[in-house]
């Protein structure tokens, strides 16, 4: 093969690629454009599609018509999950218009696993007719698209991407020309840009919600098809285009068709050239660079440019920007309330390793609780950025799984080696740095920290939407280049037995895993123990509480209020002498420290064998925190961390008693987003409301209307 | 201020305070002339365009030391956009802010507020969720922050005594909030949240006050017990106030300048303002000079 | 203010002294009672009354904050109106959202013009004609291009283009392609260059001419009272006067207790 052919292969691969990213992108965009929802399911709708289009071929009846069963599902699994799509916008999307945007992610998010639950378990009942039967993961194409075609000059292509190229330009073409040219696109347009006046002057654009969401879910449909035709069908497909699809339309400017289409195919080129050698002929490029190059292009577009390349920023100029519904001066317990059963809880936490081995195994202490703290901790770093500061960051498992990693690291002696032969080797070899769990635990929170102090110097300038984006490109600019990098494990992830010692100096009482305080208790007849009880439950558990005091005490400290006034009112806070960035980025290293922390326990304290992998680093565990946070309501540090106990609980008991754990755990997120959107701590308080129960607390505060306040003062600002 | 300062001749006097240091004093000597011996504000040749709409045109302020300078104008006359660009929430298409003898058009706002330049808003802008009490010390920390060193910032309890407690509470007793220290401010009623929104500015400690329209939205008692209060807590500060109703500041301001259609019409002490002919047609007289 | 008027609060709270809406006769296309609205723990509108005579320009003035535009918000159902009525055309509209009352004729155009940025200048209009109601005075899109020369030069120009004159008669134009019978106008010389307020003072002089009553929301009391048949001024939530703008105009107590413009 020539190098020319070689390199008009690449391109037809890179506009196949392109054009199914230009129409996923489209239809994020669309919907984003018209009512401010990012959503996350997007994905997941592209993967139903290529399951719907399986299941339409699967069915008998089609097999004596004159068409191929593949035309029949192009056809109709569009449709289908365009009926899905409006179904989802009406029954749970609906009753959030007005919020911000964070809650659509949540909300998505839910959604997300419970199709993800759907599709890889092939659960439900409607689901499990259409499937009977089928097992295959390749959609069959008519004999018409196989082979290839000759385009002359000694070049061939693959019918099939000549295909793809042509139907999603002919579809992308026709969505165009239908913004362009029909009455619906004009309102979809129109209110694209303010929708407020479009009510003004008539038009019920919420009756055009349903209509736009089934469309973007249909153009996802038809992307999913047409790349399952050359790629196959497999549960994870969603997950591997949703967020290049963020991306695209990030990079293209959220709401622009054009963005999309320039962004898709953009990204589907670039992408492909440098997964593929030859066409850089000499210079190949490393194969690090292939996974990492388009977020940084997105990182940089961004920063040159907050609104993306075609984006305008006056058109979103409505100002609907709901705000964050913090738990904060919610409960109905008072301040001493909560601190007798802050007390308590830890308490009781400290004795519950008493009946291991007797009333529950040592799994529900050495794993299970500690796994349910970890997360505490990791929640509670990101109340800091979210329920104080108002940063939404979907990029907070950057900073938990670099802390993760560093243990790990560290424990291998891979960061001492880093040193090797410089001054700095002795020193560490003295302090028996690669032993010494505190030391690990130290580098892990430095590392994040600067990790922190660099993601939030450069992203803490963009606003909103967009640095929630940046965030995520950040974390997966990290998750990326790790699975690139052999020195991190690439996909396999690391795992050393050796473990760390409580101790520094080479001086230690022992491993981490290994020390245990008691093996079994006797008191008179009565077995209290019967198990081991290690050290490190009272470790993680320490450093807990410790954090959640720290974290506290800073709240309290002037450095905490300027924080509170920055999320009530930025510009005030300005205008009282307050450098804002600087305090929001201080809060944003002091964040990924603590998240860089809880990161750090987790490798060290859930097992014999040291382990980290990529998983630690996917996005999804970002969402996770998040919903983490606002089950327990946030702007409240004690919140999240109730939010994070029963989220890991849940989740272990769910696991423990059904199959579909993920999408009773997902539609558990729809309704808490829903219906309690402050979060478990305003639980007491919804109670109240209707139960008149009294806790005697509450004392002095008017939070008891938390409704309308806040919004009003926005409000206000656009009044006369 | 009708109630403390009705005699005509206080008026030119007013805003200085006797004790005050010797520029105050230069600054009421010197009210009603266009000498610049002791400005401690200036702008020269200010200008704003949004599009071909040129809301501040070519201005030349130079506000003295000690003075109390009321800005007028019809709605529209460009006098918020004046105050934007003063205080840096805007940057201007052409022209400098001088403060104190320094160009501070570059500088952020919050570098201005830290130099002495206090400003109030139009639109009541306090920390609605915090408390009264909070929302005065936030401006009172700004004040002392650097006399903290980091750890205080971050770890001490801010319940501990110290000077930023004593301005506090000093404020708080100033503008008669007091008693409602631990009420939410955003329940507040309209009236306590401007005189809240004043006292932000006081805590800030300001050389110079900006005041946009600190009575707007306010009843006839109201108006008055606020101005009273400015006059009052803020006498021994240059006073830069906005305002849309000419006979409000009358007897308060040493001199007045008069905006009209983003230009400076005419400045002068009241009295030569009242008269002049320019002025009533502006407010009366329909499209523009 | 000297001391002796500050002195004499009571006239402030705006008595019904001051108004006198009695003899005035005509149908009457809008007529708001007691209205109270606002925003959280706010009221801004404390029992707003006055109406608007079909045919008739009607002007609502009052400084920065009394709550005019919060009662076109409350007027047209951007905001729930929390007591009192709004009859249009002796319907009660109470309750309704911005699209039902759209749909009745009334016609906004709001502060700041909002026209759609990114649309042209004949997209603009065509939502007009997308929404709105089938009343008596509905436009064609053609039909108000030719009235509106300047637009039609620049018909497939974006809105974002436009200078701030053209965006305040598109945004006119607009409410007339989806057919208002009344217009609401907010501020609608906000911001502009004399000369273009003039132009601006015309059209609203023509619209009216062709039988469109118009509520216009100013604080400019010199546009409004070259525009307005009847003015009422609001303040602090309430309506204070009441009358013919003409009578207005020789008021030097209200003009300057209330609007803060006699010198």
């Amino acid at each position: 093969m020539s190098a020319f052919t070689a390199v008009i292969d690449q391109l037809i691969n890179g506009l196949t690629i392109g054009i199914v990213y230009v129409l996923l992108a489209a239809g994020l965009s669309i919907i984003f454009g018209v009512m401010d929802v990012i959503n996350f399911a997007h994905g997941e709708l592209f993967a139903l599609g290529a399951y719907f289009a399986l299941a339409v071929a699967g069915v008998q009846l089609l097999e004596g018509l004159p068409f191929h069963a593949f035309w029949i599902s192009l056809l109709l699994a569009p449709l289908a999950v365009a009926v899905v799509g409006g179904g989802i916008e009406r029954l749970t999307i609906r009753p959030l218009y007005g919020r911000n945007p964070l809650y659509h992610i949540l909300l998505t998010f839910g959604l997300v696993l419970v199709f993800k639950d759907v599709i890889e378990t092939r659960c439900c009942p409607p689901y499990f007719l259409l499937f009977r039967g089928t097992s295959r993961s390749s959609v069959s194409l008519p004999p018409m698209l196989e082979g290839q075609v000759a385009l002359g000059a000694g070049i061939t292509v693959a019918t099939y991407s000549v295909f793809v190229i042509a139907a999603g330009t002919v579809v992308a073409l026709g969505t165009w020309w239908a913004l362009n040219n029909t009455k619906v696109g004009l309102i979809v347009r129109a209110g694209a840009q303010d929708r407020g006046m479009v009510r003004h002057l008539g038009i019920d654009i919420d009756r055009y919600y349903t209509l736009v969401f089934a469309f973007g879910s249909a153009l996802a449909a038809v992307a999913g098809i047409v790349l399952a035709g050359r790629q196959g069908v497999f549960p994870a497909m969603g997950d591997s285009v949703i967020i290049p699809a963020f991306v695209i339309v990030v990079l293209g400017g959220l709401g622009s068709f054009r963005g999309a289409v320039v962004g898709g195919l953009g990204v589907g080129l670039i992408q492909t050239m440098l997964t593929s050698p030859p066409v850089l002929g000499e210079y190949v490029p490393s194969e690090e660079l292939s996974g990492v190059v388009v977020f940084i292009l997105m990182i940089i577009v961004l920063l040159a440019r907050p609104q993306g390349l075609f984006g305008n920023p006056e058109w979103q100029s409505s100002g609907e920007e709901g705000e964050l519904l913090t738990g904060s001066g919610e409960g109905v317990l008072g301040p001493t309330w909560r601190k007798r059963l802050g007390i308590g809880l830890v308490a009781l936490l400290a004795l519950v390793p008493l009946g291991v081995g007797v009333r529950y195994s040592t799994y529900v202490v050495d794993s299970l609780l500690v796994t349910m703290m970890i997360w505490a901790l990791f929640a509670l770093s990101l109340d800091f950025v979210l329920g104080y500061a108002g940063l939404v960051s979907l990029g907070h498992v950057l900073f938990f799984g670099v802390g993760a990693y560093t243990s790990v690291l560290v424990a291998q002696g891979k960061v001492a080696g880093l040193f090797a032969d410089t001054p700095v080797a002795a020193l560490l070899s003295v302090l028996g740095y690669s032993d010494s769990v505190f030391l690990a635990l130290a580098t892990g929170v430095g590392v994040a920290a600067v990790l922190a102090w660099v993601v939030g110097y450069l992203s803490i300038r963009v606003a909103g939407v967009y640095f929630a984006m940046i965030t995520l490109a950040f974390a997966e600019l990290v998750r990326n280049a790790v699975l690139k990098l052999q020195w991190a494990g690439s996909t396999d992830g690391l795992s050393t037995a050796d473990n760390l010692d409580y101790g520094i100096f080479g001086q230690g009482i022992g491993e981490v895993g290994d020390v245990v305080l008691v093996e079994e208790l006797t008191i008179g007849p009565v077995l209290v123990i019967g198990g081991e009880v290690h050290l490190s439950y009272y470790f993680v558990l320490v450093t807990v509480a410790g954090s959640y005091l720290l974290a506290r005490r800073m709240m309290n400290a002037p450095f905490g209020s300027v924080l509170q006034a920055i999320r009530e009112s930025e510009q005030r806070a300005k205008f009282l002498g307050y450098d804002t960035t600087a305090y929001k980025r201080r809060a944003f290293v002091v964040s990924g420290a603590l998240a860089g922390l809880a990161g750090g326990l987790l490798p060290i304290t859930t097992g014999i064998v040291l382990s980290v992998g990529p998983s630690d680093l996917h996005w999804i565990v970002s969402g996770e925190v998040i919903v983490a946070t606002i089950l327990g309501g946030m702007g409240t540090l004690y919140g999240p961390m109730l939010g994070a106990g029963l989220f890991v609980g849940a989740e272990e008991l769910l696991v423990e008693y059904t199959d579909q754990w993920q999408a009773i755990l997902g539609l558990l997120f729809v309704f808490f987003v829903i219906f309690v959107p402050r979060g478990l701590v305003s639980l007491p308080a919804l109670l109240d409301r209707h139960l008149d129960l009294d806790l005697g607390g509450g004392g002095g505060e008017t939070g008891a209307d938390p409704g309308p306040a806040p919004e009003a003062d926005a409000d206000r600002e656009v009044d006369d | 201020m009708a109630g403390d300062v009705t005699d005509q001749n206080a008026e030119q006097a007013s805003p200085g305070d006797p004790t005050d240091d010797a520029g105050t004093t230069d600054g009421a000597e010197t009210a009603g002339r266009e000498t610049s011996t002791d400005a401690v504000l200036e702008t020269t040749g200010l200008t704003k365009r949004f599009g071909e709409l040129v809301a501040v045109d070519s201005v030349d302020l130079t506000v003295e030391r000690g003075e109390f300078r009321s800005v007028i104008g019809p709605n529209g006359a460009g006098k918020t956009t004046l105050f934007d660009l003063i205080t840096g929430a805007l940057s201007p298409t052409s022209g400098t802010v001088t403060f104190d003898g320094e160009d501070i058009t570059d500088l952020p706002p919050h570098v201005r507020v830290r130099r002495g330049l206090g400003r109030s808003f139009q639109i009541t802008n306090v920390f609605g969720g915090l408390t009264v009490r909070e929302n005065v010390r936030l401006a009172a920390q700004a004040v002392h922050r650097e006399e903290l060193s980091v750890l205080d910032r971050l770890f001490r309890s801010k319940e501990r005594s110290d000077p930023v407690t004593a301005d506090t509470e000093r404020v708080l007793d100033r503008i008669g909030l007091a008693d409602s220290a631990d009420v939410r401010a955003a329940a507040l009623a309209y009236g306590d949240r401007r005189r809240l929104e004043i006292g932000l500015v006081l805590a800030t400690d300001p050389q110079v006050v900006l005041l946009d329209e600190p009575t707007a939205g306010m009843g006839v008692d109201e108006t008055r017990e606020t101005m009273s209060l400015i006059d009052e807590v803020l006498a021994d500060r240059t006073i830069v106030l906005i305002e849309h109703d000419i006979d409000l500041v009358m007897n308060v301001s040493d001199r007045v300048t008069v905006l009209h259609g983003g230009r400076v019409l005419t400045t002068g002490t009241p009295g030569e303002v009242a008269d002049d002919e320019e002025v009533q047609r502006a407010y009366l007289g329909g499209a523009g000079p | 203010m000297s001391g002796e008027d500050a002195a004499d609060p009571a006239q402030g709270e705006g008595g019904p002294g001051d108004s006198d809406t009695s003899d005035r006769s005509g149908d009457r296309i809008l007529s708001v009672e007691e209205l109270r609205a606002g925003y959280g723990e706010t009221e801004v509108l404390r029992g707003v009354s006055f109406d608007v005579l079909d045919g008739e320009v009607a002007a609502l003035v009052g400084r920065n904050g009394v709550g005019k535009t919060t009662t076109l918000r409350a007027i047209t159902g951007a905001i729930p109106a929390r007591s009192g009525s709004i009859r249009f055309r002796g319907e009660s509209i109470i309750g309704e959202d911005s699209v039902a009352t759209a749909k009745r004729g009334i016609g906004l155009v709001p502060e700041e013009r909002r026209i759609f940025p990114g649309l042209t200048v004949e997209e603009n209009l065509r939502m007009g004609q997308l929404g709105g109601s089938e009343t008596a005075h509905r436009r064609e899109v053609e039909e108000v291009l030719e009235t509106f020369g300047n637009l039609r030069e620049r018909r497939n120009n974006r809105g974002a283009n436009l200078s701030g004159g053209e965006q305040q008669m598109l945004a006119i134009a607009r409410a007339l392609v989806a057919g208002a019978d009344l217009l609401l106008l907010d501020e609608p010389t906000e911001g502009l260059a004399p000369l273009i307020v003039e132009s601006v003072e015309d059209v609203i002089r023509e619209v009216n001419d062709e039988g469109i009553s118009v509520l216009l929301v100013e604080q400019n009391v010199a546009v409004a009272l070259d525009l307005a048949d009847h003015v009422f001024v609001l303040d602090r939530g309430r309506i204070v006067y009441s009358g013919p703008a003409e009578r207005l105009e020789e008021d030097g107590e209200v003009l300057d207790r209330h609007l803060g413009v006699s010198v």
